[in-house]
């Protein structure tokens, strides 16, 4: 009955819901965005231009290609500090992670629209019981970090954001 | 922290009969970074069991593989900190794949008592995998499970029946019923 089962990927949102549970992460969200996913991924992917207005407490990422689909990103915060990341970057797929954070966004087409995910956690193993605790709040921040990518979308297609 | 790539394998172990150690030899160092907080190891390590872990499921939990798969990765990766040996990680993962996509395929079977195929992509001989889908169909998702851990994975009845948690008799039992009937489904 050996017949070389085809197998079945993961999809990047499933892939990073997965990996959501294995980090154990603060801040996860998915949402449904009426948008196409060319559009929104062209926000998500654009980390120099975008990032800074997807996360509020992140004044400047700049990123160097490594080769391949990975990147190095130095992210410069509001207050002065700076961190080193490893960046990975392809189609509807992004995971960073410095020595201290890990951060992911990801991108799949759901029917006209597209469905978004994003997540954004510590790296410190001891953090989990602390992050489990805090998800509700990382959910919220999560679905307000969708909505921005959304509003950044539009206005990059020349729209007036609702 | 320290990154830990992998160099890596992008497909599963091609089989546990031909190999069973080496891939998951190549898996130890992923795993005992991803358990200290390495995303990229933890990414790294998804790429290399997503394949295995979706060829457990398919023939269980059949068109929803797609959960089964997330499912069983999901409580495979909640619970790496407490694998303490990475070699032990083939058993640990395939113990927990089965489980996870018998309980995705009754849940489903409790939903929608007739599975849908439509959504389901077999690249391979389209002909026989007609067949093949249709034969399981017919089956019950224990069944599934029983013969892909004996005639897939080429457990043996102890090993089946520990990771499914029955005893050996009804193991024997329940493989006799499928084999019969899948055989008999086939011969139609």
């Amino acid at each position: 009955m050996n017949l070389n089962w085809p197998t079945a990927e993961l999809d990047p949102v499933r892939r990073l819901r997965v990996m959501a549970a294995g980090l154990n992460a603060v801040m996860y969200a998915d949402a449904h965005v009426d948008l196409p996913m060319t559009d929104l991924w062209a926000v998500a992917s654009d980390l120099e231009g975008e990032l800074p207005h997807l996360v509020p407490t992140l004044r400047e990422f700049r990123c160097r290609p490594l080769g391949g689909d990975r990147q190095l990103g130095w992210a410069y915060g509001l207050l002065g500090h700076s961190a080193r990341f490893d960046v990975q970057l392809r189609p509807g797929w992004c995971l960073m992670q410095s020595s201290c954070v890990v951060g992911g966004m990801a991108a799949v087409p759901e029917g006209s629209g597209t469905r978004f995910a994003v997540l954004g956690g510590l790296r410190q193993p001891w953090s989990a019981p602390l992050q489990r605790a805090l998800r509700p709040l990382g959910r919220a921040r999560g679905l307000l970090m969708v909505d921005r990518a959304a509003r950044r979308a539009v206005i990059r297609a020349g729209g007036r954001p609702a | 922290m320290r990154t830990v790539r992998a160099d890596a394998p992008q497909q599963g172990p091609p089989s546990p009969r031909a190999a069973p150690e080496d891939p998951w030899v190549t898996a130890a160092p992923l795993v005992r970074a991803a358990q200290a907080g390495d995303a990229m190891a933890l990414n790294d390590l998804l790429s290399l069991l997503t394949p295995y872990v979706s060829r457990l499921c398919r023939p269980i939990a059949l068109g929803n593989s797609a959960d089964a798969v997330q499912e069983a990765l999901i409580a495979v990766f909640q619970g790496l900190p407490r694998l303490k040996d990475p070699r032990a990680l083939y058993a640990w993962v395939r113990t927990i794949t089965v489980r996870e996509a018998v309980r995705v395929a009754r849940r489903t079977e409790r939903e929608t008592p007739v599975c849908e195929f439509a959504d389901v992509a077999w690249p391979c001989s389209p002909e026989l995998a007609v067949d093949v889908r249709d034969v399981l169909r017919r089956l019950s998702t224990e069944h599934r499970a029983v013969l892909v851990l004996r005639e897939l994975e080429g457990l043996d009845e102890r090993t089946a029946s520990g990771i499914l948690n029955i005893s050996c008799g009804t193991l024997k039992s329940r493989l006799h019923r499928a084999r019969h009937s899948f055989r008999k489904a086939w011969a139609r």
